[in-house]
Formats: C-alpha cells, sequence, structure tokens
C-alpha cells in the first residue's frame, strides 16, 4: 500500500488518504488553514466592488501569498512601477482557470467543505464588475493627483515669490546702504526692452542681474522656460522685442490727490512755489484762469461737436439724428425727404423708421 | 553730463525754465546723472543742442529733487523727456500709450533732432500733440501703470 503523504497535516499516512480526510486533527488543521486563507481571499473580494488604486510601493506592494490549493506563490497586488492595484494579482490569479482546477482538486483531495469552495474561486462576472470598478477607481487616482500636482505648484509658487521678496528686501538694504555712500546710485531696475526683430523673454534672473549691477547684462533666456519665473513675450502680449538697454525703475508715483497730467491736473508750474509765499510773475504761457478756460471750452466744443453734421456718429446716434432730421422736413416736400432717406438707407434699423414715419404721415 | 548741459535741481528753476522759454521747444529731460541709460540719452542732448540751439533748449532735470514734477508727469522710468513750446506742455504720439513724455533714450542723434523739428513745427501752427517722426522700432517699449486713471 502507498503511503500518503497529506499536505494539511504535514506527515505520512499508512493508513490512506480515504480514511485520513475524516480524522478530527486533519479536519481541524484543513478549517484552521481554509479560515486563515478566507481571510486573505475576504479582503481581496472586497476589491470588487470598490477597487482601490494607490501609488508604487516597493516594499508594499511587492508583496506574495501562498495558494494552498495551487502550492505556489502568487503575487498579491498588481502594479506597473508608479501604480498599483491592491489585490489586483490575487484576484487575477483566483480567475484563473489553473487555479480553479486546482481548488476542485484540493476540495476533492481533502474533503473540505463544499460552501466553502465558491469563496475561493472568482466567476467572469465577479472579475467584469472588479475591471468596471477599478476603471472608476483609476480616474479618481488621476483626479486626486491633479489636485494634488496643483496645490503643490501651489506651494511651490509661494515659497517662491516669498524668497523673491526676501531677495528683493536684500536688496533694497544693500541699496540703501550703498545710497548713503553714493546718494544717486540706481535704485531698481526694470527690464525696458526696444524691439530688435528678434524675440526673446527676460527672465526673473535677468531682472536681478539687472538690478544687482548693470541691466546690459540682462541674459535673454529660452521662451520654453517652465515655471513661474519664466515671462513669456507671447502670453503678456508684448510686440516681439529684442535685448535693449533697461531703464532705471524710479518707483511706481502715486498719483497726487489733485491728480496728475493724465487726468488734466493743474500743472506744477502754475502752482505757486511754497517756499516763496509769493506768487511768481507770470511771463508766458497760460495762467490758471486760462488753463481752466481752455478747460470749459473743451468741454463746450465736445458737446457742439456731437450736433455736427458729418462728424463720426456711432449707428444709433446716427438713427437718432435722421429721426431729429424727419421732424424738420415739412410734408409737402416729401419727394425729397425721400430721396434724402434713400441716401441714408443703410441699415435694417433706418429701413424700420422709414416705414414707420411713412405711416405716421399716411394717418 | 551737468557740465555739457545746464541742470535744473529745484522746482522754482524748472517752473522759471518753464515759463520763460518763449518761441523755442523746451527739453527738460527727468533722470539722475548717474544713471548709464541717461548718460547715453545726455550724449545725444549735448551733441546736439548746439545744432538746435535755435529751435529747443535742452535742460537736465534731477529726478529725485522736483517730486512735485515726478509725480505729476508720473515718471516711474528714468529717463524721460518731456516738451514745453511756450509753456505749454506738447504731447506727443510715439505709437506707445503714453503721449506724455519720451520714455529712454532716443537711438540716433538724428531722431532727436527730427521730433523736436516736429515739435517746433506743430507748435508754432498752434498744435498741442504732434506724430512722432521716429521709426517705431527705435523707440522703446514698456509696461505702463496707470493707476485708476
Amino acid at each position: 500500500m502507498v503511503v500518503y503523504e497529506c499536505n494539511v497535516c504535514k506527515r505520512s499516512v499508512f493508513t490512506g488518504r480515504r480514511k485520513h480526510v475524516y480524522e478530527r486533527s486533519h479536519r481541524e488543521r484543513l478549517a484552521g488553514l481554509l479560515k486563515g486563507f478566507s481571510s486573505k481571499v475576504a479582503g481581496a473580494r472586497k476589491m470588487i466592488k470598490v477597487a482601490s488604486v494607490v501609488k508604487y510601493d516597493s516594499l508594499e506592494h511587492e508583496q506574495r501569498f501562498w495558494c494552498y490549493c495551487c502550492e505556489e506563490e502568487v503575487k498579491r497586488h498588481t502594479s506597473d512601477g508608479t501604480l498599483t492595484v491592491l489585490y489586483g494579482g490575487m484576484l487575477e490569479h483566483m480567475k484563473s482557470p489553473q487555479h480553479k482546477k486546482a481548488v476542485n482538486k484540493f476540495w476533492w483531495i481533502h474533503q473540505a467543505e463544499r460552501n466553502l469552495k465558491e469563496q475561493f474561486l472568482l466567476t467572469s462576472e465577479e472579475y467584469e464588475r472588479f475591471k468596471s470598478s477599478l476603471i472608476k477607481a483609476l480616474e479618481n487616482y488621476e483626479e486626486t493627483e491633479d489636485v494634488l500636482i496643483k496645490e503643490v505648484a501651489a506651494q511651490i509658487r509661494e515659497v517662491e515669490s516669498s524668497r523673491f521678496a526676501m531677495l528683493q528686501s536684500l536688496l533694497e538694504v544693500c541699496f540703501l546702504r550703498s545710497n548713503e555712500q553714493y546718494p544717486n546710485q540706481l535704485v531698481h531696475k526694470m527690464p525696458v526692452t526696444q524691439p530688435t526683430g528678434e524675440e526673446e523673454v527676460w527672465s526673473n534672473d535677468a531682472h536681478l542681474t539687472g538690478r544687482a549691477t548693470t541691466c546690459i547684462e540682462a541674459v535673454p533666456t529660452d521662451c520654453d522656460e517652465a515655471g513661474p519665473s519664466g515671462i513669456n513675450n507671447k502670453a503678456l502680449g508684448i510686440p516681439p522685442t529684442g535685448s535693449g538697454p533697461c531703464l532705471t525703475f524710479v518707483g511706481h508715483q502715486e498719483m497726487p490727490v489733485k491728480g496728475n497730467v493724465h487726468t488734466g491736473a493743474l500743472p506744477p508750474w502754475m502752482i505757486p512755489d511754497e517756499e516763496d509765499g509769493t506768487e511768481a510773475v507770470q511771463e508766458i504761457g497760460p495762467s490758471f484762469e486760462e488753463f481752466l478756460k481752455q478747460n470749459i471750452n473743451t468741454e463746450v466744443r465736445k458737446a457742439k461737436l456731437q450736433k455736427r453734421r458729418g462728424v463720426m456718429r456711432t449707428n444709433w446716434q446716427n438713427n437718432l439724428f435722421q429721426i431729429n432730421c424727419l421732424q424738420h422736413i415739412p410734408f409737402c416736400n416729401i419727394s425729397v425727404w425721400l430721396q434724402t432717406m434713400k441716401y441714408n438707407l443703410h441699415t435694417n434699423w433706418t429701413l424700420c423708421m422709414y416705414v414707420c414715419m411713412c405711416m405716421y404721415f399716411v394717418c | 553730463m551737468s557740465f555739457l548741459l545746464p541742470k535744473l535741481s529745484s522746482k522754482r528753476d524748472v517752473d522759471h525754465a518753464i515759463k520763460t522759454t518763449s518761441e523755442k521747444v523746451l527739453v527738460l529731460r527727468f533722470g539722475r546723472d548717474e544713471d548709464h541709460v541717461c548718460l547715453q540719452l545726455d550724449d545725444i542732448l549735448s551733441k546736439t543742442s548746439h545744432d538746435l540751439s535755435k529751435m529747443a533748449t535742452i535742460y537736465i532735470v534731477d529726478v529725485d529733487k522736483v517730486p512735485v514734477y515726478t509725480r505729476y508727469f508720473d515718471i516711474s522710468y528714468i529717463p524721460s523727456t518731456i516738451f514745453f513750446f511756450n509753456g505749454q506742455h506738447m504731447k506727443v504720439d510715439y505709437g506707445s500709450p503714453d503721449h506724455t513724455k519720451f520714455v529712454g533714450s532716443f537711438k540716433t542723434k538724428q531722431d532727436f533732432i527730427d521730433l523736436i523739428e516736429v515739435i517746433y513745427r506743430g507748435a508754432m501752427r498752434g498744435k498741442l500733440i504732434v506724430q512722432s517722426p521716429i521709426d517705431p522700432q527705435n523707440i522703446p517699449r514698456y509696461d505702463l501703470l496707470y493707476q485708476g486713471v
């Protein structure tokens, strides 16, 4: 009689397999083994409904499990080097026909409970369900990764801006110190470009170089420079420019309360000197009164200009003008008026107005 | 360059220059003597001042000494050049958004001479704004920051 070697009990049995599988010790060992195995399988089965995709971790995701039925080591998770599908390998193995065959064999040999057999096998329907949930999980993962990348980018930008501000403040301090020694030293350097036909970009580095030493040293960099440091002329809508001398920036001028040249404020040379206390004698040029008069005249002229014939009008202004004209035209002179209107018939709107007026006159 | 061109260092001087320069284009260069772009511009101004003596009077103004003017003309970059005629500020359409001042240096002496001539002729005809004769390629471009204007 051939000696039977039980894989579950790990011992040779002289009584034969058929008697051994019903032995109490074997049943207990088999139940324990299946209990342990089923707990692993239950973890994998949870993933059928809600698949999980995580970032690849070489230590964590290279784990293997021992399949008691196939008697071999199988990868627990599936990964492509960057992403890992948790329990992907296990579910794939459970779906394979070899595993099904091995499970059937195991159950036949060890006479395990038939009810338990189902949970160690994966049907094709379950596997399809797993695949669809996996697709969703991958999409979710990509979205979360995008959000994460944006957050990190924002953080990097913040750090960079704070570093830039710190550097700027340091340069300011350096400047102030040097300015005490050399009162007419440069304050800031801002890139001002002269168009030469070549397209180039000023980077912050170039900007800073210009600030620290001399702006001619500003180095044009590549257009495709990544990150917030790169300023692309294309993006800014500046016409193609080349390297040129950058100008000294003396700080943005706060607009005075009375306004500046752009808002038509009273010019400084018309304001009497505060130190003098006496009003300077006006030699030439417009006086304050004349300046005010000029302003009023300009406004009046603008108002008059609106009524002038031949002045450039917008479409609706033009129609309004024609309606005004119509009020002055007598009814008997309708042929002349019609000719005038025919000449002016440019738009459908005018046509409508014309028809309305005709109806009005007929009535 | 103050040894080649007369320098104005107070508001009163600038006021006086504006009010007393008659029948000539008054050129005020706002900047600093040590600034290298100002030096380039001053070189052009000083070399052309003699030729333009019948048409223009050129002064250099320290931008730090006349904050009233700096604020009024919204001078953020130096050098900035401003033109007057008979006490009237002359505006020039350079093709840039700002017509009130020329920012930066002229590329050639001829550019400056042409501009002065155009301003002079325009002003003599009573114009307050003239079209710049300078090639747009030779006009430096810069970003203006109009604060609420």
